[in-house]
Protein backbone atom coordinates (compact mmCIF):
# COMPACT_ATOMS: atom_id res chain seq x y z
CA UNK A 1 0.00 0.00 0.00
CA UNK A 2 1.26 3.42 -0.89
CA UNK A 3 1.91 5.99 1.84
CA UNK A 4 -0.09 8.64 0.02
CA UNK A 5 -2.83 7.76 -2.47
CA UNK A 6 -4.33 10.49 -4.59
CA UNK A 7 -7.47 9.35 -6.43
CA UNK A 8 -9.16 11.25 -9.30
CA UNK A 9 -8.35 14.54 -7.61
CA UNK A 10 -9.66 17.73 -9.24
CA UNK A 11 -9.53 21.41 -8.45
CA UNK A 12 -11.34 24.02 -10.52
CA UNK A 13 -10.90 27.75 -10.09
CA UNK A 14 -13.99 29.00 -11.87
CA UNK A 15 -13.80 27.25 -15.25
CA UNK A 16 -10.07 26.67 -15.04
CA UNK A 17 -8.93 23.20 -14.12
CA UNK A 18 -5.76 23.59 -12.07
CA UNK A 19 -5.72 19.87 -11.31
CA UNK A 20 -7.81 17.41 -13.27
CA UNK A 21 -8.65 13.78 -12.55
CA UNK A 22 -5.27 13.10 -11.01
CA UNK A 23 -4.16 9.71 -9.70
CA UNK A 24 -0.82 9.50 -7.96
CA UNK A 25 0.81 7.17 -5.44
CA UNK A 26 3.72 8.10 -3.20
CA UNK A 27 5.55 5.08 -1.84
CA UNK A 28 7.28 4.71 1.47
CA UNK A 29 10.80 6.17 1.68
CA UNK A 30 11.07 7.28 -1.92
CA UNK A 31 12.01 10.70 -3.23
CA UNK A 32 9.37 11.50 -5.81
CA UNK A 33 9.97 14.42 -8.16
CA UNK A 34 6.98 16.37 -9.38
CA UNK A 35 7.81 18.22 -12.56
CA UNK A 36 6.01 20.05 -15.30
CA UNK A 37 5.86 23.46 -17.00
CA UNK A 38 4.82 26.55 -15.07
CA UNK A 39 1.13 26.46 -14.22
CA UNK A 40 0.93 22.69 -14.54
CA UNK A 41 -0.71 22.44 -11.11
CA UNK A 42 2.20 21.29 -8.98
CA UNK A 43 1.83 23.83 -6.18
CA UNK A 44 -1.95 23.49 -6.34
CA UNK A 45 -1.50 19.77 -5.78
CA UNK A 46 0.58 20.49 -2.66
CA UNK A 47 -2.09 22.88 -1.43
CA UNK A 48 -4.75 20.23 -1.98
CA UNK A 49 -2.82 17.53 -0.13
CA UNK A 50 -2.02 19.82 2.82
CA UNK A 51 -5.57 21.18 3.14
CA UNK A 52 -4.95 24.77 2.04
CA UNK A 53 -7.33 24.23 -0.88
CA UNK A 54 -10.34 21.97 -0.68
CA UNK A 55 -10.58 19.75 -3.76
CA UNK A 56 -13.51 20.02 -6.17
CA UNK A 57 -13.48 16.24 -6.56
CA UNK A 58 -11.53 13.16 -5.60
CA UNK A 59 -9.86 11.93 -2.44
CA UNK A 60 -6.50 12.08 -0.69
CA UNK A 61 -5.63 9.05 1.43
CA UNK A 62 -2.67 9.11 3.82
CA UNK A 63 -1.65 5.86 5.55
CA UNK A 64 -5.02 4.37 4.60
CA UNK A 65 -6.97 7.25 6.13
CA UNK A 66 -9.06 9.74 4.16
CA UNK A 67 -7.69 13.22 4.87
CA UNK A 68 -9.46 15.03 2.02
CA UNK A 69 -11.60 17.38 4.09
CA UNK A 70 -9.23 18.07 6.98
CA UNK A 71 -7.82 21.49 7.90
CA UNK A 72 -4.09 22.25 7.35
CA UNK A 73 -3.26 21.98 11.06
CA UNK A 74 -5.04 18.60 11.30
CA UNK A 75 -3.16 17.27 8.28
CA UNK A 76 0.10 18.51 9.79
CA UNK A 77 -0.71 16.51 12.92
CA UNK A 78 -1.33 13.39 10.80
CA UNK A 79 2.31 13.59 9.68
CA UNK A 80 2.52 15.57 6.45
CA UNK A 81 5.00 18.45 6.52
CA UNK A 82 5.69 20.99 3.81
CA UNK A 83 7.84 23.91 2.84
CA UNK A 84 6.70 26.85 0.77
CA UNK A 85 7.95 28.12 -2.58
CA UNK A 86 9.20 31.45 -1.26
CA UNK A 87 11.19 31.44 1.96
CA UNK A 88 8.27 31.37 4.35
CA UNK A 89 9.81 31.69 7.80
CA UNK A 90 9.15 33.60 11.00
CA UNK A 91 11.51 36.30 9.76
CA UNK A 92 11.62 38.51 12.86
CA UNK A 93 12.47 35.60 15.17
CA UNK A 94 15.71 33.77 15.80
CA UNK A 95 16.64 30.55 14.03
CA UNK A 96 16.09 28.70 17.31
CA UNK A 97 12.62 30.20 17.82
CA UNK A 98 11.63 29.26 14.28
CA UNK A 99 12.24 25.59 14.95
CA UNK A 100 10.85 25.90 18.50
CA UNK A 101 7.58 27.27 17.08
CA UNK A 102 7.71 24.39 14.62
CA UNK A 103 7.58 21.90 17.49
CA UNK A 104 4.09 22.95 18.54
CA UNK A 105 2.43 19.62 17.84
CA UNK A 106 4.63 17.73 20.31
CA UNK A 107 3.11 19.31 23.42
CA UNK A 108 1.24 16.64 25.38
CA UNK A 109 0.60 18.48 28.65
CA UNK A 110 -2.81 20.17 28.76
CA UNK A 111 -2.91 23.87 28.00
CA UNK A 112 -4.10 25.03 31.43
CA UNK A 113 -1.11 23.33 32.99
CA UNK A 114 1.11 25.10 30.47
CA UNK A 115 -0.17 28.42 31.84
CA UNK A 116 0.86 27.41 35.36
CA UNK A 117 4.34 26.39 34.15
CA UNK A 118 4.18 23.21 36.23
CA UNK A 119 7.35 21.08 36.54
CA UNK A 120 5.96 18.57 34.04
CA UNK A 121 5.40 21.37 31.53
CA UNK A 122 8.88 22.76 32.04
CA UNK A 123 10.34 19.29 31.62
CA UNK A 124 8.42 18.84 28.39
CA UNK A 125 9.55 22.23 27.11
CA UNK A 126 13.19 21.55 27.83
CA UNK A 127 12.93 18.17 26.08
CA UNK A 128 11.45 19.96 23.06
CA UNK A 129 14.19 22.60 23.15
CA UNK A 130 16.75 19.81 23.18
CA UNK A 131 15.14 18.30 20.09
CA UNK A 132 15.25 21.71 18.41
CA UNK A 133 19.00 21.79 18.96
CA UNK A 134 19.33 18.25 17.60
CA UNK A 135 17.54 19.27 14.42
CA UNK A 136 19.68 22.39 14.04
CA UNK A 137 22.81 20.31 14.51
CA UNK A 138 21.62 17.69 12.04
CA UNK A 139 21.00 20.40 9.46
CA UNK A 140 24.22 22.29 10.25
CA UNK A 141 22.52 25.46 11.52
CA UNK A 142 23.34 25.12 15.24
CA UNK A 143 25.94 27.89 15.19
CA UNK A 144 23.37 30.31 13.77
CA UNK A 145 20.69 29.62 16.36
CA UNK A 146 20.59 33.18 17.76
CA UNK A 147 20.57 34.93 14.38
CA UNK A 148 17.35 36.43 13.10
CA UNK A 149 15.86 34.30 10.33
CA UNK A 150 15.35 37.40 8.18
CA UNK A 151 19.09 38.18 8.29
CA UNK A 152 20.25 34.76 7.02
CA UNK A 153 21.63 34.27 3.50
CA UNK A 154 19.12 32.74 1.12
CA UNK A 155 20.60 29.26 1.20
CA UNK A 156 20.43 29.10 4.98
CA UNK A 157 16.86 30.37 4.92
CA UNK A 158 15.83 27.46 2.73
CA UNK A 159 17.64 25.06 5.04
CA UNK A 160 15.86 26.65 8.00
CA UNK A 161 12.55 26.10 6.20
CA UNK A 162 13.47 22.41 6.10
CA UNK A 163 14.36 22.47 9.82
CA UNK A 164 10.96 23.90 10.70
CA UNK A 165 9.22 21.22 8.65
CA UNK A 166 11.38 18.54 10.28
CA UNK A 167 10.43 19.82 13.74
CA UNK A 168 6.91 18.50 13.14
CA UNK A 169 8.44 15.02 12.65
CA UNK A 170 6.58 14.34 9.42
CA UNK A 171 6.41 10.97 7.72
CA UNK A 172 5.85 12.67 4.39
CA UNK A 173 7.56 15.91 3.49
CA UNK A 174 6.49 18.06 0.54
CA UNK A 175 9.20 20.43 -0.73
CA UNK A 176 8.20 23.23 -3.08
CA UNK A 177 11.18 24.29 -5.21
CA UNK A 178 13.77 23.87 -2.45
CA UNK A 179 16.84 25.00 -4.43
CA UNK A 180 15.40 28.00 -6.32
CA UNK A 181 17.77 30.95 -6.29
CA UNK A 182 20.69 28.96 -4.93
CA UNK A 183 24.20 28.83 -6.34
CA UNK A 184 25.64 25.40 -7.27
CA UNK A 185 27.50 24.99 -3.96
CA UNK A 186 24.40 25.79 -1.91
CA UNK A 187 22.35 23.52 -4.16
CA UNK A 188 24.55 20.47 -3.73
CA UNK A 189 24.71 21.08 0.04
CA UNK A 190 20.93 21.19 0.24
CA UNK A 191 20.52 18.08 -1.91
CA UNK A 192 22.83 16.27 0.48
CA UNK A 193 20.58 17.38 3.36
CA UNK A 194 17.45 16.19 1.57
CA UNK A 195 19.02 12.75 1.07
CA UNK A 196 19.99 12.70 4.74
CA UNK A 197 16.41 13.51 5.68
CA UNK A 198 15.15 10.60 3.59
CA UNK A 199 17.69 8.33 5.26
CA UNK A 200 16.10 9.28 8.57
CA UNK A 201 12.95 7.57 7.33
CA UNK A 202 11.01 10.44 5.80
CA UNK A 203 9.33 10.10 2.42
CA UNK A 204 9.82 13.13 0.19
CA UNK A 205 7.92 14.70 -2.69
CA UNK A 206 9.76 17.53 -4.35
CA UNK A 207 8.58 20.07 -6.91
CA UNK A 208 11.55 21.35 -8.85
CA UNK A 209 12.31 23.03 -12.16
CA UNK A 210 16.03 22.38 -12.23
CA UNK A 211 16.29 19.19 -14.31
CA UNK A 212 19.83 18.42 -13.17
CA UNK A 213 18.64 18.45 -9.58
CA UNK A 214 15.59 16.33 -10.32
CA UNK A 215 17.57 13.72 -12.22
CA UNK A 216 20.22 13.32 -9.54
CA UNK A 217 17.91 13.48 -6.52
CA UNK A 218 14.73 11.62 -7.37
CA UNK A 219 14.01 7.90 -7.42
CA UNK A 220 10.89 8.43 -9.48
CA UNK A 221 9.29 11.26 -11.42
CA UNK A 222 5.71 12.27 -12.12
CA UNK A 223 5.09 14.83 -14.85
CA UNK A 224 2.13 17.19 -14.76
CA UNK A 225 0.83 19.28 -17.63
CA UNK A 226 -2.37 21.33 -17.56
CA UNK A 227 -3.31 19.73 -14.26
CA UNK A 228 -3.03 16.18 -15.57
CA UNK A 229 -0.40 13.53 -15.08
CA UNK A 230 1.18 12.81 -18.46
CA UNK A 231 4.00 10.51 -17.39
CA UNK A 232 5.40 8.67 -14.41
CA UNK A 233 8.43 6.48 -13.87
CA UNK A 234 12.19 6.34 -13.37
CA UNK A 235 14.02 9.59 -14.32
CA UNK A 236 15.73 7.94 -17.31
CA UNK A 237 12.43 6.70 -18.77
CA UNK A 238 10.64 9.97 -18.24
CA UNK A 239 13.42 11.92 -19.88
CA UNK A 240 12.87 9.94 -23.11
CA UNK A 241 9.08 10.17 -22.96
CA UNK A 242 7.69 11.80 -26.11
CA UNK A 243 4.78 13.52 -24.39
CA UNK A 244 7.08 15.02 -21.76
CA UNK A 245 9.43 16.47 -24.32
CA UNK A 246 6.46 17.95 -26.14
CA UNK A 247 5.08 19.47 -22.98
CA UNK A 248 8.38 21.17 -22.23
CA UNK A 249 9.57 22.13 -25.67
CA UNK A 250 6.43 22.10 -27.81
CA UNK A 251 5.23 19.76 -30.57
CA UNK A 252 7.70 18.78 -33.24
CA UNK A 253 10.64 18.88 -30.86
CA UNK A 254 10.64 15.16 -30.18
CA UNK A 255 13.06 13.15 -32.16
CA UNK B 1 10.68 41.62 24.21
CA UNK B 2 14.17 41.69 25.67
CA UNK B 3 13.10 43.97 28.49
CA UNK B 4 10.69 41.27 29.51
CA UNK B 5 12.95 38.28 29.19
CA UNK B 6 16.00 39.08 31.29
CA UNK B 7 15.37 36.98 34.36
CA UNK B 8 16.86 38.63 37.42
CA UNK B 9 16.69 42.25 36.32
CA UNK B 10 13.06 41.60 35.41
CA UNK B 11 12.27 40.52 38.96
CA UNK B 12 14.08 43.54 40.37
CA UNK B 13 12.15 45.84 38.07
CA UNK B 14 8.85 44.18 38.94
CA UNK B 15 9.57 44.46 42.67
CA UNK B 16 10.48 48.11 42.55
CA UNK B 17 7.47 48.98 40.36
CA UNK B 18 5.20 47.13 42.80
CA UNK B 19 6.66 48.99 45.81
CA UNK B 20 6.29 52.36 44.08
CA UNK B 21 2.69 51.60 43.11
CA UNK B 22 1.79 50.47 46.63
CA UNK B 23 3.46 53.41 48.38
CA UNK B 24 2.39 56.03 45.86
CA UNK B 25 -1.08 56.90 47.27
CA UNK B 26 0.48 57.60 50.68
CA UNK B 27 2.68 60.24 49.09
CA UNK B 28 -0.19 62.02 47.40
CA UNK B 29 -2.82 61.24 50.03
CA UNK B 30 -4.02 64.81 50.12
CA UNK B 31 -4.70 64.91 46.39
CA UNK B 32 -7.69 62.77 45.43
CA UNK B 33 -7.46 64.30 41.98
CA UNK B 34 -4.06 62.70 41.37
CA UNK B 35 -5.33 59.34 42.62
CA UNK B 36 -8.24 59.65 40.21
CA UNK B 37 -5.85 60.16 37.29
CA UNK B 38 -3.91 57.10 38.43
CA UNK B 39 -7.07 55.02 38.47
CA UNK B 40 -7.94 56.24 34.97
CA UNK B 41 -4.44 55.29 33.85
CA UNK B 42 -4.87 51.83 35.39
CA UNK B 43 -8.09 51.21 33.48
CA UNK B 44 -6.40 52.42 30.30
CA UNK B 45 -3.48 50.05 30.87
CA UNK B 46 -5.83 47.05 31.03
CA UNK B 47 -7.64 48.22 27.90
CA UNK B 48 -4.37 48.81 26.05
CA UNK B 49 -3.22 45.32 27.01
CA UNK B 50 -6.34 43.83 25.44
CA UNK B 51 -5.45 45.48 22.13
CA UNK B 52 -1.89 44.17 22.45
CA UNK B 53 -3.05 40.64 23.14
CA UNK B 54 -5.08 40.61 19.95
CA UNK B 55 -2.15 42.17 18.11
CA UNK B 56 0.13 39.43 19.40
CA UNK B 57 -2.12 36.93 17.63
CA UNK B 58 -2.11 38.94 14.41
CA UNK B 59 -5.48 40.60 14.93
CA UNK B 60 -6.03 44.36 14.80
CA UNK B 61 -9.20 45.21 16.67
CA UNK B 62 -10.87 48.59 16.78
CA UNK B 63 -13.62 47.15 18.95
CA UNK B 64 -11.96 46.84 22.35
CA UNK B 65 -14.27 49.57 23.69
CA UNK B 66 -17.31 47.42 22.89
CA UNK B 67 -16.31 44.80 25.45
CA UNK B 68 -15.36 47.50 27.92
CA UNK B 69 -18.95 48.75 27.50
CA UNK B 70 -20.46 45.28 27.78
CA UNK B 71 -18.59 44.64 31.03
CA UNK B 72 -19.65 48.01 32.44
CA UNK B 73 -23.32 47.64 31.49
CA UNK B 74 -23.52 43.99 32.54
CA UNK B 75 -22.10 44.82 35.94
CA UNK B 76 -24.31 47.90 36.34
CA UNK B 77 -27.47 46.01 35.42
CA UNK B 78 -26.62 42.98 37.57
CA UNK B 79 -26.31 45.20 40.64
CA UNK B 80 -29.16 47.58 39.82
CA UNK B 81 -31.78 45.16 38.50
CA UNK B 82 -30.89 41.92 40.27
CA UNK B 83 -29.52 43.47 43.43
CA UNK B 84 -26.26 41.53 43.30
CA UNK B 85 -23.26 43.05 45.02
CA UNK B 86 -20.12 44.08 43.13
CA UNK B 87 -18.08 41.07 44.21
CA UNK B 88 -20.54 38.78 42.45
CA UNK B 89 -21.27 41.14 39.57
CA UNK B 90 -17.58 41.50 38.66
CA UNK B 91 -16.93 37.81 37.83
CA UNK B 92 -20.35 37.51 36.20
CA UNK B 93 -19.66 40.57 34.05
CA UNK B 94 -16.35 39.03 32.99
CA UNK B 95 -18.13 35.78 32.06
CA UNK B 96 -20.89 37.60 30.17
CA UNK B 97 -18.36 39.66 28.24
CA UNK B 98 -16.39 36.51 27.46
CA UNK B 99 -19.55 34.76 26.22
CA UNK B 100 -20.44 37.66 23.92
CA UNK B 101 -16.84 37.69 22.67
CA UNK B 102 -17.05 33.96 21.97
CA UNK B 103 -20.25 34.40 19.94
CA UNK B 104 -19.02 37.45 17.99
CA UNK B 105 -15.44 36.24 17.72
CA UNK B 106 -16.34 32.85 16.29
CA UNK B 107 -17.70 34.73 13.28
CA UNK B 108 -15.17 37.57 13.01
CA UNK B 109 -11.94 35.68 13.64
CA UNK B 110 -12.39 33.53 10.53
CA UNK B 111 -11.28 36.41 8.31
CA UNK B 112 -8.53 38.10 10.28
CA UNK B 113 -7.56 40.73 7.71
CA UNK B 114 -9.09 44.04 6.79
CA UNK B 115 -12.65 42.84 7.32
CA UNK B 116 -11.83 42.07 10.94
CA UNK B 117 -10.64 45.64 11.53
CA UNK B 118 -13.78 47.11 10.01
CA UNK B 119 -16.21 44.69 11.63
CA UNK B 120 -14.78 45.15 15.12
CA UNK B 121 -15.08 48.92 14.77
CA UNK B 122 -18.61 48.49 13.49
CA UNK B 123 -19.43 46.24 16.44
CA UNK B 124 -18.18 48.92 18.86
CA UNK B 125 -20.36 51.54 17.18
CA UNK B 126 -23.39 49.23 17.25
CA UNK B 127 -22.94 48.46 20.97
CA UNK B 128 -22.76 52.18 21.84
CA UNK B 129 -25.84 52.82 19.69
CA UNK B 130 -27.85 49.93 21.14
CA UNK B 131 -27.30 50.88 24.78
CA UNK B 132 -28.17 54.47 23.89
CA UNK B 133 -31.39 53.62 22.03
CA UNK B 134 -32.87 51.07 24.41
CA UNK B 135 -34.51 52.17 27.63
CA UNK B 136 -33.53 48.90 29.30
CA UNK B 137 -29.91 50.08 29.20
CA UNK B 138 -30.78 53.53 30.48
CA UNK B 139 -30.84 55.24 27.08
CA UNK B 140 -28.54 58.11 26.20
CA UNK B 141 -28.77 59.39 29.76
CA UNK B 142 -27.11 56.17 30.96
CA UNK B 143 -27.42 54.47 34.33
CA UNK B 144 -26.72 56.45 37.49
CA UNK B 145 -26.35 55.61 41.17
CA UNK B 146 -24.60 52.30 40.57
CA UNK B 147 -23.70 50.99 44.04
CA UNK B 148 -20.14 50.99 45.34
CA UNK B 149 -18.57 47.62 46.18
CA UNK B 150 -19.68 46.26 49.58
CA UNK B 151 -17.02 46.67 52.24
CA UNK B 152 -14.77 43.65 52.72
CA UNK B 153 -13.89 43.51 56.42
CA UNK B 154 -12.54 46.86 57.46
CA UNK B 155 -12.00 48.04 53.86
CA UNK B 156 -14.75 50.40 52.76
CA UNK B 157 -14.99 51.79 49.28
CA UNK B 158 -15.72 55.34 50.24
CA UNK B 159 -12.45 56.93 49.15
CA UNK B 160 -10.42 56.96 45.98
CA UNK B 161 -7.58 55.22 47.75
CA UNK B 162 -9.49 52.00 48.36
CA UNK B 163 -10.50 51.97 44.70
CA UNK B 164 -6.87 52.54 43.78
CA UNK B 165 -5.80 49.43 45.64
CA UNK B 166 -8.69 47.41 44.23
CA UNK B 167 -7.65 48.41 40.73
CA UNK B 168 -4.03 47.65 41.52
CA UNK B 169 -5.08 44.16 42.54
CA UNK B 170 -7.17 43.66 39.39
CA UNK B 171 -4.33 44.99 37.24
CA UNK B 172 -1.88 42.59 38.88
CA UNK B 173 -4.34 39.76 38.20
CA UNK B 174 -4.68 40.65 34.52
CA UNK B 175 -0.93 41.10 34.10
CA UNK B 176 -0.30 37.71 35.72
CA UNK B 177 -2.77 35.90 33.49
CA UNK B 178 -1.52 37.66 30.36
CA UNK B 179 2.10 37.02 31.28
CA UNK B 180 1.37 33.33 31.86
CA UNK B 181 -0.26 33.15 28.42
CA UNK B 182 2.55 35.00 26.62
CA UNK B 183 5.28 32.84 28.14
CA UNK B 184 3.48 29.55 27.48
CA UNK B 185 3.01 27.68 24.24
CA UNK B 186 -0.19 29.68 23.72
CA UNK B 187 1.87 32.86 23.38
CA UNK B 188 4.28 31.10 21.04
CA UNK B 189 1.40 29.90 18.89
CA UNK B 190 0.02 33.46 18.76
CA UNK B 191 3.38 34.84 17.65
CA UNK B 192 3.73 32.13 15.03
CA UNK B 193 0.24 32.87 13.67
CA UNK B 194 0.95 36.60 13.62
CA UNK B 195 4.20 36.19 11.69
CA UNK B 196 2.87 33.67 9.17
CA UNK B 197 -0.53 32.07 9.60
CA UNK B 198 -0.04 29.58 6.76
CA UNK B 199 3.33 28.41 8.05
CA UNK B 200 1.87 28.12 11.56
CA UNK B 201 -0.90 25.89 10.21
CA UNK B 202 1.55 23.53 8.54
CA UNK B 203 3.08 23.12 12.01
CA UNK B 204 -0.20 21.80 13.39
CA UNK B 205 -1.33 25.08 14.96
CA UNK B 206 -5.07 25.65 14.71
CA UNK B 207 -4.98 29.35 13.84
CA UNK B 208 -8.73 29.83 14.20
CA UNK B 209 -8.90 28.35 17.68
CA UNK B 210 -5.90 30.31 18.98
CA UNK B 211 -7.16 33.58 17.54
CA UNK B 212 -10.54 32.97 19.11
CA UNK B 213 -8.85 32.27 22.44
CA UNK B 214 -7.03 35.61 22.24
CA UNK B 215 -10.27 37.36 21.36
CA UNK B 216 -12.18 35.86 24.28
CA UNK B 217 -9.42 36.38 26.88
CA UNK B 218 -8.72 39.97 25.78
CA UNK B 219 -12.42 40.84 25.68
CA UNK B 220 -12.99 39.35 29.13
CA UNK B 221 -10.22 41.56 30.49
CA UNK B 222 -11.87 44.58 28.87
CA UNK B 223 -15.10 43.46 30.57
CA UNK B 224 -13.29 43.41 33.90
CA UNK B 225 -12.10 46.97 33.32
CA UNK B 226 -15.65 47.98 32.41
CA UNK B 227 -17.12 46.45 35.54
CA UNK B 228 -14.61 48.28 37.74
CA UNK B 229 -15.28 51.52 35.86
CA UNK B 230 -19.05 51.27 36.40
CA UNK B 231 -18.73 50.89 40.16
CA UNK B 232 -16.00 53.49 40.45
CA UNK B 233 -17.80 56.30 38.63
CA UNK B 234 -21.17 54.85 39.69
CA UNK B 235 -22.43 55.99 36.30
CA UNK B 236 -22.33 54.53 32.80
CA UNK B 237 -23.32 56.56 29.76
CA UNK B 238 -23.07 55.45 26.13
CA UNK B 239 -20.77 58.30 25.08
CA UNK B 240 -18.04 56.92 27.38
CA UNK B 241 -17.76 53.94 25.03
CA UNK B 242 -17.82 55.69 21.65
CA UNK B 243 -15.67 54.57 18.74
CA UNK B 244 -13.01 57.09 19.79
CA UNK B 245 -12.28 55.07 22.89
CA UNK B 246 -11.18 52.16 20.72
CA UNK B 247 -8.85 54.47 18.81
CA UNK B 248 -7.34 55.67 22.09
CA UNK B 249 -6.93 52.11 23.32
CA UNK B 250 -4.99 51.32 20.19
CA UNK B 251 -2.81 54.40 20.68
CA UNK B 252 -1.75 53.27 24.16
CA UNK B 253 -0.29 50.13 22.65
CA UNK B 254 1.26 51.86 19.63
CA UNK B 255 2.80 54.68 21.66
CA UNK B 256 4.36 52.36 24.22
CA UNK B 257 5.59 49.89 21.63
CA UNK B 258 3.59 47.23 19.82
CA UNK B 259 6.16 44.51 20.38
CA UNK B 260 5.93 44.95 24.17
CA UNK B 261 2.65 43.27 24.92
CA UNK B 262 2.49 44.20 28.61
CA UNK B 263 4.93 47.06 29.21
CA UNK B 264 3.99 48.83 25.96
CA UNK B 265 0.35 49.57 26.84
CA UNK B 266 1.44 50.42 30.40
CA UNK B 267 3.90 53.07 29.27
CA UNK B 268 1.56 54.36 26.55
CA UNK B 269 -1.50 54.57 28.79
CA UNK B 270 0.35 56.31 31.62
CA UNK B 271 1.78 58.92 29.26
CA UNK B 272 -1.50 59.48 27.45
CA UNK B 273 -3.42 59.84 30.71
CA UNK B 274 -0.97 62.16 32.46
CA UNK B 275 0.23 64.27 29.53
CA UNK B 276 -3.09 66.08 29.00
CA UNK B 277 -3.07 67.04 32.68
CA UNK B 278 0.29 68.73 32.27
CA UNK B 279 -0.96 70.50 29.19
CA UNK B 280 -4.00 71.86 31.02
CA UNK B 281 -2.67 75.42 31.09
CA UNK B 282 -3.15 75.60 27.36
CA UNK B 283 -6.32 73.60 27.42
CA UNK B 284 -7.76 74.43 24.02
CA UNK B 285 -4.55 73.38 22.30
CA UNK B 286 -4.18 70.13 24.22
CA UNK B 287 -5.76 67.80 21.63
CA UNK B 288 -3.73 69.51 18.90
CA UNK B 289 -0.43 69.07 20.74
CA UNK B 290 -1.24 65.49 21.74
CA UNK B 291 -2.22 64.67 18.17
CA UNK B 292 0.94 66.18 16.69
CA UNK B 293 3.07 64.40 19.28
CA UNK B 294 1.48 61.04 18.56
CA UNK B 295 1.76 61.50 14.82
CA UNK B 296 5.45 62.34 15.18
CA UNK B 297 6.11 59.31 17.36
CA UNK B 298 4.31 56.91 15.05
CA UNK B 299 6.03 58.36 11.97
CA UNK B 300 9.56 58.62 13.30
CA UNK B 301 9.63 55.95 16.00
CA UNK B 302 7.46 53.13 14.67
CA UNK B 303 8.75 50.85 17.44
CA UNK B 304 7.03 53.07 20.01
CA UNK B 305 8.76 54.42 23.11
CA UNK B 306 10.03 51.07 24.38
CA UNK B 307 11.05 49.88 20.93
CA UNK B 308 13.12 53.02 20.47
CA UNK B 309 14.68 52.82 23.93
CA UNK B 310 15.59 49.20 23.39
CA UNK B 311 17.68 50.11 20.38
CA UNK B 312 19.81 52.36 22.56
CA UNK B 313 22.28 49.90 24.10
CA UNK B 314 22.53 51.91 27.33
CA UNK B 315 18.92 51.26 28.11
CA UNK B 316 18.85 47.49 28.22
CA UNK B 317 18.08 46.33 31.72
CA UNK B 318 21.02 43.93 31.78
CA UNK B 319 23.51 46.67 31.04
CA UNK B 320 21.97 48.94 33.68
CA UNK B 321 22.13 46.26 36.36
CA UNK B 322 25.69 45.35 35.28
CA UNK B 323 26.72 48.97 35.67
CA UNK B 324 25.08 49.15 39.10
CA UNK B 325 27.02 46.08 40.17
CA UNK B 326 30.26 47.58 38.94
CA UNK B 327 29.58 50.76 40.88
CA UNK B 328 28.68 48.79 44.00
CA UNK B 329 31.85 46.71 43.66
CA UNK B 330 33.92 49.85 43.30
CA UNK B 331 32.44 51.32 46.43
CA UNK B 332 32.85 48.26 48.61
CA UNK B 333 36.27 46.98 47.57
CA UNK B 334 38.74 46.80 50.44
CA UNK B 335 40.83 49.65 49.02
CA UNK B 336 37.94 52.01 49.28
CA UNK B 337 36.97 50.83 52.73
CA UNK B 338 40.44 51.27 54.20
CA UNK B 339 40.98 54.69 52.72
Amino acid sequence: MALLEIRSLGKYFGGLAAVRDLDLDVFNLEILGLIGPNGAGKTTLFNLVTGFHSPSSGTVIFKGEDITSLRPDQIARKGIGRTFQASTLFMQRTVFDNVFFGSHKHYRQPEWKALLHTPAVRKEESAIKQRVMEILEFMGLASLKDKLAGNLPHGYQRALGLCIALATEPELLLLDEPVTGMNPTETSALLELIRKIRDRGITIVVVEHNMGVVMSLCDRLAVLNYGQKIAEGAPEEVKENKQVIEAYLGKGSSR
Amino acid sequence: MKLLTEGKSKLALLGSVAVILIVFPLLVAGKPFTINICILAGISIILGMTFSMLFSAGLISLGCAAFYAIGAYASALLTMKLGLNFWLALPLAIIITGAVALAIGSMLVRNPGFSFVVLTLLFALVVAEVVGQLGFFGGWGGIIDIPRPDPIGPIEFSSNISYYYLLLFLLALVVTVFYALYTSRVGRAWRAIKLSASLAQTLGINAYRYRLLAFVVASSAAGLAGSFYAHYYQTVIPSTFSGWVSIYIQLYAVLGGLEFYILGPAVGAVIMTFAPEFLRVIKEFEPLIMGALLLAIILFFPGGILGTLQKLPRFSLASISARMKRIAKGVFTRDNLTK
